[in-house]
């Protein structure tokens, strides 16, 4: 075959550019580990995540000294947990599922991306230095909202992060002389045990216990308080754990109405930064 | 008739009809993937917004269609045709066969085409807003399947009618190499009946049926890779014709010949040997799929730029002769003496400049760790913008300005207004795909109505998102007024009176000529068998492993939407329009399968 000689330098010339490119990927690959979302993952039925150990609770969990893990749901036209807050100087491991059409799970401005298909888990392990606030999209199209499905990524400080949740379940109204209880439950998702003070101010009352939470567990605390002490009208209450805090207000009436007694403080104020109650009271959310 | 004339539509008169009438169909699709372009470009950038959000779906859906497989497809078999007849010099076997590979294109597309647009009719219980890929669960209406197959075997089709041509020409010229332009043709064929086989199994056997309820589920992760199986030489479909008229067109319109017919020759053979099994790397980020499949996609894909590299060199090579034998002088000062004054070069070099661009951003699509930064961002989309937008859009609008007069027999209505509209066209791609570019990097997502969120901003190191959006939207009017441009001139050329004074049907001549080609170049068979050879390596084991994973149906997912109540309904009126479809084109088929036989 005749080919000109600068036909034949270019037709060199191109081919070390590609084995050039294929090494660079290679070398991203094995020297800096930049490996890519594979099937190291079982399948995972989409209809049944609830009851997934992993997904039924999507959370950020404690799995070493600065590791953490985030199990992430995406679907229709949501991400959960949102905001996923991790903190700083951390490698976190994303698992991320579908629980009904094709989404991704991308931070924007970041190489973290990964197409979310149903009934595979995309694992992607990622490395946070500094604190910072990202946004999460979906980048593929999954309905008619596409375009509303968004979610925040907070990197927060080291000394600012911790995985403690506090959660409250109280009376609302209860009789005169019947005793109140304050059933308080403190999950600790880190690792490492925690050691803290649970306070019930109601009153002019302060009851306290030191408790030790056990990493990955959570403690339940009840108190409970003699009514006929607080006497009859509304009584605010607060429940504090280092700066977690839940409030509420007892009623003391004299007599009850036919009422259902069980009916518990259903946390009118579901605030944010108590989200993951373990009573499952997450689902309406 | 005029004896001086030499033009197509003097030597095929029969030809030219089809040809032309397969034009006109690019070009309404054209019109319409235009129009719902400027409509969707205006309202993700927030400039312009009167459609409701989730009808920007459909648009895109619409836009997507109507241009990657409508305007470009049917283009290619209206100069594919023209290629043959040409080349060989001979008619084509039975002209009613053509029409009939014609005709059931236009009916399949216009079925699809009919899906997608009832999106719009909110009485109409008919949708089909999946967009171009189609990814299940997302599901259309079983009319949208159905046109695509029919759309499908009508190129099939057309694909058998080209090598009926050659075949009866080789049983007439048995010791003659196979010419160039025809050798393209067939490279590119056999390349196409290889990739959609993947489409045709996803659809046929799994979607079409999930579509009319007769299976509840399919594996999203089986038809998404059957798809990119086909989505990714899809890409090289639309471009293979772009790139024959750089090699047979631009050296003559240049005013030279093709540099070297043996390397033409060797990069088809390339192309119908890698295009498809590079599509996994459309699926880097997918969960499912092992690493090491996407380190081969890798691979291949990289390989893949080969060809494209030796196209730049002959293309780049061949104008320069053509230049130098106009008086051009000089290292550079050649470039001055190119018919920059010609809306044919002046489109093509320009779309061939595009496309060096395009090379640069496909390397990162390609680049399997990098893909992170870009995967489905806007950047892909600036990417193929460069690629399906302007290497091959460009370059066919560009050379209808010669195929229209040669199958009209009718001057262009103006020359002038077709430099124009070619300049405006990379002037306004220029604008909108670098910004598409810069916003992916920035995280902006593809395929979104209005990616402007309540939570964050997305932040730009250099200028603001502002100003990507209003260069996109620039960029949107700017090829808005180019296509009114072009379409005005077809027009125009269509109600031009009969000329008498047209250039001969011609292709350019070769410096080196097949008589330095290895023969083994001209071995379709060898190089069909090394590709299946390829496509099985590359393909057996990721798609048994999908399927051992996720099961051949895949998991227990609901279609979506699942609003369509009367889906069930329309199932059995469906099933009897598809399978009466079906039966008219088996019988046009039948009706010509004598002539076929003879």
């Amino acid at each position: 075959m005749n080919i000109h000689t600068y036909e034949k330098v270019w037709l060199i010339a191109a081919l070390v550019l590609i084995v050039g490119f294929i090494a660079t990927i290679t070398y991203g690959s094995v020297a800096l580990g930049i490996t890519m979302v594979g099937d190291q993952e079982e399948t995972i039925e989409p209809s049944e995540l609830n009851d997934d150990e992993r997904f039924g609770e999507p959370r950020v969990e404690q799995v070493g000294e600065n590791e953490y893990e985030a199990y992430v749901i995406a679907q229709t036209f949501t991400f959960y947990p949102d905001p996923i807050e991790v903190p700083a100087d951390s490698e976190v491991t994303f698992y991320v599922t579908s629980r009904d059409v094709i989404h991704s799970f991308s931070v924007a401005g970041t190489n973290i991306n990964t197409m979310v298909i149903p009934g595979e888990v995309s694992k992607m392990t990622v490395e946070f230095d500094e604190p910072d606030e990202y946004g999460v999209v979906c980048n593929e199209y999954c309905g008619d909202f596409h375009h509303t499905m968004e979610g925040l990524l907070h990197v927060v400080p080291e000394d600012e992060f911790d995985m403690t949740e506090l959660s409250v379940e109280a009376d609302d109204e209860i009789e005169l002389g019947d005793e109140a209880t304050f059933d308080v439950a403190v999950e600790n998702a880190a690792l490492d045990d925690l050691e803290t003070t649970v306070t019930l101010e109601i009153g002019n009352e302060t009851f306290e216990e030191t408790i030790t939470v056990a990493g990955g567990e959570t403690h339940e605390t009840t108190f409970e308080v003699d009514s006929s002490e607080l006497g009859e009208g509304d009584h605010d209450w607060t429940v504090t754990v280092d700066d977690y805090e839940e409030s509420g207000t007892l009623t003391v009436v004299e007599d009850l109405e036919d009422e259902d007694e069980t009916d518990d403080g259903d946390d009118e104020d579901g605030d944010d930064d108590s989200d993951g109650d373990t009573d499952g009271g997450e689902d309406d959310e | 008739m005029s004896e001086a004339r030499d033009a197509y539509i003097d030597n095929f008169p029969a030809e030219a009809k089809v040809v032309r009438a397969a034009f006109y169909s690019s070009f309404f699709a054209l019109a319409l993937g235009g129009v719902f372009g400027i409509i969707q470009t205006l309202h993700r950038t927030d400039f312009y917004r009167f459609i409701d959000p989730a009808d920007y779906y459909t648009v895109l859906t619409a836009h997507g269609v109507f241009l990657v497989i409508s305007f470009t497809i049917f283009f290619l078999v209206g100069i594919f045709t023209w290629a043959i007849t040409t080349s060989l010099d001979r008619e084509v076997e039975d002209i009613r066969f053509t029409w009939a590979w014609y005709l059931l294109m236009a009916v399949g597309i216009t079925l699809s085409g009919i899906a997608i647009l009832a999106g719009f009719i909110d009485s109409i219980d008919m949708s089909a807003s999946v967009l171009f890929t189609f990814y299940a669960p997302l599901q259309a209406h079983p009319l949208f399947y159905i046109g695509l197959v029919l759309f499908v075997v009508g190129t099939w089709l057309a694909g058998l009618d080209w090598f009926r041509s050659w075949w009866a020409w080789k049983a007439e010229n048995p010791d003659e190499r196979i010419p160039l332009p025809t050798f393209m043709v067939l490279t590119t064929t056999l390349m196409w009946y290889l990739a959609t086989l993947g489409v045709a199994v996803a659809i046929l056997f799994f979607l079409l049926p999930w579509s009319l309820g007769l299976i509840e589920t399919v594996n999203p992760l089986l038809t998404r890779t059957l798809f990119w199986f086909f989505g990714h030489p899809v890409v090289y479909f639309w471009l293979m014709p772009a790139y024959m008229m750089w090699y047979i067109m631009l050296p003559k319109v240049s005013g030279g010949k093709l540099f070297s017919d043996p390397l033409a020759r060797v990069v088809f053979v390339l192309f119908l040997i890698l295009s498809v099994p590079t599509g996994i790397h459309h699926q880097y980020l997918d969960p499912g799929i092992a690493e090491g499949f996407k380190f081969i996609a890798m691979t291949n894909t990289m390989f893949l730029l080969l060809p494209s590299l030796l196209t730049a060199f002959t293309v780049v090579a061949s104008m320069e002769h053509g230049a130098r034998q106009r008086g051009g002088t000089g290292y550079v000062g050649w470039l001055k003496a190119l018919p920059w004054r010609d809306p044919v070069f002046a489109g093509m070099a320009l779309a061939g400049l595009m496309f060096a661009a395009a090379g640069f951003s496909g390397m990162i699509n390609a680049g399997m760790n990098i893909n992170y930064l870009v995967h489905n961002t806007f950047w892909v989309v600036g990417h193929f913008h460069l690629t399906v937008g302007t290497a091959v859009a460009l370059t066919f609008m560009a050379v209808t300005y010669w195929f229209l007069p040669q199958v009209t027999g009718k001057a262009l209505w103006s020359r002038s207004v077709a430099l124009g509209q070619v300049v405006l066209w990379f002037v306004g791609m220029t604008f909108m795909s670098n910004a598409m570019h810069r916003g992916g990097l920035l995280g902006i997502p593809r395929r979104t109505a209005e990616p402007q969120y309540d939570g964050f901003e997305f932040e730009a190191a250099v200028g603001s998102v502002g100003e990507l959006d209003a260069q996109v939207a620039l960029g949107g009017v700017l090829l808005t007024l180019s296509l009114v441009l072009f379409f005005a001139n077809v027009i125009g050329t269509a109600l031009n009176g009969r000329s008498d004074a047209l250039p001969a049907n011609e292709y350019a001549e070769t410096l080196s000529g097949p008589e330095d080609a290895p023969l083994v170049l001209d071995n379709l068979k060898l190089w069909t068998a090394i590709a299946v050879v390829l496509v099985i390596f590359a393909y057996t084991f990721p798609l048994l492993s999908i399927i051992d994973r996720g099961g051949l149906l895949g998991p227990d997912v609901n279609p979506f939407p699942v609003s369509l109540e009367s889906v069930a309904f329309l199932t059995f009126a469906v099933e009897h329009l598809g399978t009466a479809a079906l039966e008219s084109a088996g019988n046009a088929v039948q009706t010509v399968v004598p002539g076929v036989i003879r």
